[in-house]
């Protein structure tokens, strides 16, 4: 591509490209990078939301304080056994990364990939306050595990429900087009409609699901303020909200495997699930990793459900980072500490991508 | 004559085109679609609050009033957010306990100095709404109530459980041991559930325990700002409702509008609730169709040594940026709180105690719906000190009480949680 050809108006390739781009990163520069650097400005200040905006000056450059102070403690201790099942896994994933790679059965990045988060594991749940010692905020990191708790419900949740949606809705008849339809529909409805629907569908006195139980001669749950239940229903919510888009990429995936296969298949007698196990799912790897890592990444961002469905309770078991970092912002003023939450959870997303990224390289 | 028809209207429209001066209003009480601009007729405080913001559109000639859609559970973060924003509305409600929070930060005009222009005599406001709205010497609001926790009561369960005085009035108890023996006895008689109210979401649980630490002469923090949690008083209070969970007398795991629910249905005697549900409850047991048919309201009761009851003021403020850059607005938004201000006894109608000395001294004031029955609230009404982390630390309370009885968190656990986390709010 080094002999740039001059189009009809006198512009090369790369100055139309530079021009079709410039919206876009004009945009993306000022509403994405902007936002993105003075929030992590904001997180080394102490700044209180109310009083900077009357008095610009209210603030103060605190420097890694605000980290200190969600995510640390005072006399931290690390030890090997402070948190024995994360650790175990940690050790765990380490020997798997190793003997995978040795073996090779996993490519040096997977195997790299599940070393660190092995270690992490295995390093990070080690520290805890030590004697007279305690966390600055002993809601931080509870409040990380319930978001992770959350999507390693909801991702794969979502994942297979609509996987198997779209294996089954797949095709041409007027019913199955008709259901496609329907399941997509929920994902069009705001997220207050849809905790509206659920809160009346979980609701212990007048709901469908309790009058479904007490016709049945069951007692009815009450989902939103029971802490065994309250994170099972937030994560059914969102299962019902979000299925529509991962059915339809599932779809395009399943509707892109080459009919031959299947017919060659069937002669070998694979139908019907045999067929579903050993022909779409291989080939719809790559979607799968997709719809996975999409999932990931919105789902880390879960604020309405828990914020508008059981308020974080009962006793914070259903509290989710976006959550407490809207509380810290908007109801406690406490800006910088809110955009330091912020800037770890954008750490923690931007590891996903990366994974995304990486996976996605090695398969091509 | 047409063209007099004609150049008449124009010159109207013209006069109202220019004068017509808009107020923005925020609020929370929740919508009313149809509240109309009849405001002595509306039940419920969002259809009440909505007429005569209606009719003070309607009747304040030269203004109109634009209300603003908020949503309560979210109210004082878009409110700061709008602060900090620099676009607060012209007018909003709030509660006495936030004061300290916005007032603090210079962001409440001062009143004092253009209430008696705009038609408010302060004079005539009783003392305690005058506190209510004063700050280091200055008004920041116009005040609207007194609301405080009540207890609503179904008399057919207490009549069946023999827990009725001869005047007619109900029994309730004066002690943590004779709470759990009156819900023994409502059990007994009837199968229902002595108490029910909001444990699993809102604070009104939170408010109880205030109230029953209150009637023991201690509170959550002192002036000085030392949390004061984890003590003998915050033990027995928890205990005394606690006591009813462990016997099967209350359902802790009901949210406000189950625990409402419960109520309405017939299935609980007690409802620990706010001023606020009177005349809906009153209109409710009115109600053929809704189970609860005799409906009484009784002053929280003293299980300790002196009456308390959790309080709380709504007043009305504007941003001291209006003030400031516009005097216009200003005046007008001025205008429209002396018109809530006049409607003093039809707020009262929700169930709320008035603050206008002249509407609490009237005759229509005393004759509304069950007021006799809780007249005694007035003297008993208690709220925490002022912080301006009140809502962080109701927060926290509201948390670590349902710990203790949605999720079998030890109460020592969770009282000296609970301190410190508060400790850590007021050392700011």
């Amino acid at each position: 591509m080094t002999n740039q050809r001059r189009g009809k108006r006198g512009l090369t390739q790369t100055q139309a490209a530079a021009i079709l781009l410039l919206p876009f990163l004009a945009v993306y520069a000022a509403f994405l990078v902007y936002p993105f650097f003075r929030g992590v400005w904001i997180s080394l200040h102490d700044w209180n939301l109310l009083a900077v905006a009357f008095n610009p000056d209210a603030r103060e450059f605190v420097g890694a304080e605000n980290y200190v102070r969600t995510m640390w403690g005072r006399n931290m201790e690390w030890g090997l056994f402070a948190s024995p099942v994360m650790q175990t896994v940690g050790v765990l994933g380490i020997g798997l990364a190793l003997l995978g790679y040795r073996a090779g059965r996993l490519t040096r990045s997977t195997a790299l990939a599940l070393g660190i988060a092995g270690a992490l594991f295995f390093l990070l749940p080690g520290f805890h306050p030590g004697e007279d010692g305690r966390w600055y905020d002993r809601r931080f990191w509870p409040t990380v595990g319930n978001t992770i708790l959350f999507v390693a419900l909801a991702v794969p949740g979502v994942t297979v429900t609509a996987l198997i949606l779209a294996a089954a809705l797949d095709g041409e008849t007027r019913a199955k087009a008709v259901l496609r339809t329907l399941f997509f529909l929920s994902q069009v409805l705001s997220v207050t409609v849809v905790t509206l629907i659920w809160q009346i569908m979980f609701s212990p006195r007048q709901g469908l699901i309790a009058n479904v139980t007490e016709a049945l001669g069951g007692t009815p749950v009450t989902w939103l303020t029971n802490e065994q239940f309250a994170m099972a229903a937030i994560v059914i919510t969102t299962i019902w909200w979000s299925l529509g888009i991962a059915m339809i990429l599932f779809l395009a995936g399943i509707q892109d495997i080459s009919k031959d296969i299947y017919e060659a298949a069937a002669i070998d007698d694979a139908t019907g699930i045999k067929a579903f196990w050993y022909i779409t799912l291989p080939n719809l790897k790559r979607t799968v990793t997709l719809v996975v890592v999409l999932q990931i990444i919105l789902h880390f961002q879960v604020f309405g459900q828990a914020h508008l469905m059981t308020q974080g309770g009962p006793n914070d078991s259903t509290q989710v980072l976006v959550r407490y970092i809207y509380q810290t912002a908007f109801r406690d003023s406490e800006l910088g500490k809110a955009s330091a939450m912020a800037v770890f959870l954008f750490v923690i997303m931007g590891a996903f991508s990366v994974v995304q990224f990486v996976v996605g390289r090695e398969e091509e | 004559m047409k063209h007099v028809l004609i150049g008449t209207a124009l010159a109207a429209m013209a006069v109202t085109g220019a004068s017509a001066q808009e107020v923005s209003l925020g609020r929370f009480f929740g919508a009313c679609e149809d509240a109309g601009t009849d405001t002595t007729t509306s039940v419920g405080e969002a259809c009440i609050i909505q007429s005569i913001i209606n009719a003070a559109d309607a009747e304040l000639d030269g203004i109109s009033v634009n209300t603003l859609p908020t949503d309560w559970g979210n109210y004082y973060d878009q409110i700061i957010a709008a602060y900090a924003g620099g676009e607060p509305p012209d007018i909003h409600v709030m509660h006495r306990h936030r004061v300290p929070q916005f007032a603090g930060l210079g962001a409440l005009a001062e009143l004092s100095g253009d209430l008696a222009a705009a038609g408010i005599d302060v004079n005539d406001w009783a003392p305690a709404a005058l506190d209510a709205v004063s700050y280091e010497g200055g008004i920041y609001g116009v005040p609207m109530d007194f609301h405080a926790n009540l207890w609503h009561v179904n008399m057919e369960i207490m009549e069946a459980a023999g827990l009725v005085n001869d005047d007619g009035t109900p029994i309730l108890p004066t002690s943590p041991e004779e709470l759990l023996a009156h819900a023994a006895m409502v059990e007994e008689a009837t199968g229902h559930d002595y108490l029910a109210a909001d444990f699993a979401q809102f604070p009104i649980g939170v408010r109880l325990v205030l109230a029953l630490m209150w009637q023991q002469g201690e509170n959550i923090f002192t002036e000085d700002g030392t949390a004061t949690i984890d003590t003998e008083a915050a033990r027995n209070a928890v205990t005394a409702i606690t006591q009813l969970f462990d016997a099967g007398h209350a359902d802790p795991q009901l949210n406000y509008a189950d625990s409402q629910q419960a109520f309405l249905n017939g299935e609980a005697a007690v409802l620990v609730n706010g001023t606020w549900v009177v005349d809906f409850y009153d209109a409710e047991a009115a109600n053929p169709d809704v189970a609860l048919s005799d409906y009484y309201v009784a002053d929280f009761p003293t299980l300790f040594d002196e009456g308390a009851t959790w309080a709380d003021s709504h007043m009305w403020a504007i941003p001291a940026s209006l003030q400031r850059d516009d005097p216009e607005t200003y005046q007008a938004a001025l205008r429209v709180l002396a018109f809530i201000n006049d409607h003093n006894i039809d707020w009262a109608r929700t169930g709320h105690m008035a603050v206008r000395n002249s509407v609490l001294a009237s005759d229509a004031y005393a004759g509304l719906p069950h007021r006799d029955e809780y007249a005694g609230t007035a003297a008993i009404a208690r709220d925490t000190p002022a912080s301006d982390s009140y809502g962080a630390i109701q927060d926290v309370l509201n948390r670590e009480l349902q710990a203790i009885w949605l999720t079998g968190k030890s109460l020592d656990d969770a009282l000296s949680d609970a301190e410190l986390e508060v400790q850590d709010l007021l050392d700011g």
